[in-house]
């Protein structure tokens, strides 16, 4: 069983209007995803801004409303408010946000920051409670000093530490890490990432990590799900993604993945707009005629792809990959 | 699960004496520190804030040594008497009655009227915006329609009415009936800044964190708008001082036997008394206008404190 199964989720969002407050409308964010997270394991989520990312990262931290489909933590599901209590459930799945200046609150200090999960779920006393978050500033990297400091205090690179600490504070199971770098430099990304991956070997924790970067997801994740306006497109390990890309979309955000070697830059625009002119011209091929994408099919035990099946067949064949 | 932080950290339970003390000495000073050393920096707040305690604290012991039945009675013989003589500081009205002892008494019925009506209106004005922000949806179109109701009513009107048909109101029920309508520009506001407020991520972070929504509504929140709150108690305490003047001056506040310093205002309406005996309305209408500045400039020191970035003094 894995740590995580998400079935067939759906967040739709209802646009009321007029004096009743009638819905009229929805936002389909997230429109029918499956996949699952194993133990141990870093996941990636990727899609352009807007696709629904963090509804679904927000979904299963238990923080969105779920329209339907469900969520299993260790078999139980916790898209039911009621079964989020009974497990304390938020102590073994915690959330690092994108914005780590609007996710700590400013008027806090970062003690009680750090501390607000252990005081809701592990209830210490109070040396103990101080000595456990001066130990995870430590493994973050910061000074004991930062301890009666406000957030505005620190650079970003500093604030997403704090937002990890937080995290981490409970020992939890899955961190939903929701772009976890994006704001940050280049030089900071690295930092932050590498001791992401530290605390990943140290607590046994697994990451569900979104982001909209397949460069920063390459270096992260076994598993990837490629997501585009609500529904997934690819899902395949990094083997299978950055190999042998099937759809059209994955292979754009390929693409878009920023190219460092000056010498080659020439190449690498005349490729990116050859994909971009077959994602314009070819649209009817890879989406229905909603523009939506089609329902994922297998081509090989780890990897699928959202294509009619014959389709499907054909790309991966030309890709020479193995038929299931 | 400690011994896994104990693991990987370089921090035991030896160093945290040691540690905690480092951590104070860089700790960044408290917001009633920061209150404090502003009004140190800035002397014409401090003087304002002295002015306002001082005197809302004269009034309102002062009033007690004072027999207001006895203050109020007609004596014929001190008929307009003088300003600045040994019996009459202040002088007396056409009564006869002593300005300065109705001007204590008055200050202390006004003033009292006017936190009375700040802390209730803006109590609930402050929880009404923070909950139908907070919560939004059902809970809050329904909080919004019922103060779409109370905005429709004719707030004067209603005043008037409610004055004339309670037969023995006094200063509690007028700040009561005040209450009724005082709160709503104070919730309107506060809910505009808690929507904002309430889609921050630190707001997902503490619901992620397990902490319960009063607790983010009050503890999470409510410091964040501050500064907001702040400008509006102060703002709608200058205001209320000016309300129940306002309505004793058209002749509907207090009963003509509670002096206020509307009533005493009141004595301007006769052209003679304008000019003439000048000293039965100006001291009210000084007192008025220098409170309701030092109020608004003890506000603004406050404000800027609570917004750390506009802090003048130099706290670190
Ligand atoms: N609270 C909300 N109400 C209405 N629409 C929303 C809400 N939150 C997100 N959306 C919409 O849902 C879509 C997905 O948003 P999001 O999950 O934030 O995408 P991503 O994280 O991939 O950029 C967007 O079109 C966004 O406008
Ligand atoms: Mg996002």
């Amino acid at each position: 069983m894995s740590l995580v199964e998400i079935k067939d989720l759906k967040v739709h969002y209802p646009i009321r209007s007029g004096f009743w407050n009638r819905v009229t409308d929805s936002v389909k964010a997230v429109d029918g995803i499956t996949f699952n997270i194993e133990a141990g394991e870093t996941y990636g989520l990727v899609g352009e801004s807007g696709s629904g990312k963090s509804t679904t990262g927000k979904s299963v931290v238990g923080l969105e409303k779920v329209t339907s489909g469900s969520i299993l933590y260790n078999g139980k599901d916790i898209t039911k408010a009621e079964n989020r209590r009974k497990l304390d459930y938020n102590r073994d799945v915690q959330m690092i946000f994108q914005d780590s200046l609007s996710s700590l609150n400013p008027r806090k200090r970062i003690e009680d920051i750090i501390a607000e999960p252990l005081r809701n779920f592990e209830h210490l006393s109070k040396d103990d409670e101080k000595l456990r978050v001066l130990q995870l500033l430590n493994i973050v990297g910061l000074d004991a000093d930062a301890l009666y400091k406000y957030p505005h205090q620190f650079s970003g690179g500093q604030r997403q530490r704090i937002g990890v600490a937080r995290a981490v504070a409970t020992n939890p199971k899955l961190i939903i890490a929701d772009e976890p770098v994006s704001a940050l430099d280049l030089s900071v990304q690295a930092q932050v990432l590498n001791f992401m991956k530290k605390i990943q070997r140290e607590f046994g924790i697994s990451y569900l990590f979104i982001s909209h970067d397949l460069g920063v997801v390459r270096h992260m994740c076994n598993n990837i799900a490629i997501m585009n306006r609500g529904r997934l497109v690819e899902i395949g390990t990094r083997e299978d993604i950055y190999n042998h890309p099937l759809h059209i979309y994955t292979k754009r955000l390929l693409a878009a993945i920023p190219e460092t070697n000056v010498n080659q830059r020439a190449a690498h625009r005349a490729s990116r707009l050859a994909v971009e002119k077959i994602y314009e011209d070819q649209q009817s091929k890879y989406y229905d005629e909603d523009g939506m994408a089609y329902p994922l099919v297998q081509v090989s035990p780890t990897h699928s792809v959202a294509l009619p099946e014959n389709i499907a067949k054909q790309l991966a064949s030309q890709e020479g990959e193995v038929q299931a | 699960m400690a011994e896994n932080f104990e693991k990987h950290s370089d921090i035991s339970a030896a160093d945290l004496a040691r540690l905690n003390q480092e951590a104070q000495a860089e700790a960044t000073p408290s917001t009633a520190k920061i209150i404090w050393n502003e009004f140190k920096a800035d002397k014409p707040a401090m003087a304002a804030l002295v002015i306002i305690v001082g005197f809302i604290a004269f009034v309102m012991i002062g009033a007690l040594f004072i027999n207001t039945p006895k203050m109020m009675e007609t004596n014929i013989m001190d008929y307009f008497d003088k300003p600045f003589t040994a019996d009459f500081w202040l002088g007396a009205d056409s009564g006869g009655r002593s300005v300065a002892k109705q001007l204590i008494v008055g200050s202390r019925n006004s003033i009292g009227i006017a936190i009375g009506l700040t802390v209730i209106s803006s109590t609930v004005g402050i929880c009404w915006g923070l909950i139908s922000g907070y919560f939004g949806g059902y809970i809050d179109w329904g909080m919004q329609r019922v103060y779409d109701f109370t905005m429709m009513l004719p707030m004067l009107m209603m005043i008037i009415v409610l004055v004339t048909i309670i037969p023995h109101y006094n200063a509690v029920s007028l700040t009561l009936i005040f209450s009724l309508f005082y709160w709503e520009g104070t919730s309107r506001l506060i809910r505009s800044r808690t929507l904002a407020e309430t889609q921050k991520d630190y707001v997902a972070a503490s619901k992620a964190s397990g902490t319960s929504n009063w607790k983010i509504i009050f503890q999470g929140i409510m410091p964040n708008i501050s500064s907001l709150i702040i400008i509006d108690t102060t703002l709608s305490f200058a205001e209320n001082i000016g309300v129940e003047t306002g309505l004793s001056y058209l002749g509907f506040g207090l009963p003509t036997q509670t002096p206020s310093l509307g009533t005493m205002i009141a004595n301007a309406n006769d052209p003679a008394n304008i000019t003439l005996y000048w000293w039965t309305w100006l001291p009210a209408a000084l007192e008025i206008i220098i409170l309701c500045l030092s109020i608004s400039y003890v506000g603004q020191v406050l404000r800027r404190a609570a917004d750390a970035s506009q802090r003048q003094g130099a706290a670190d």
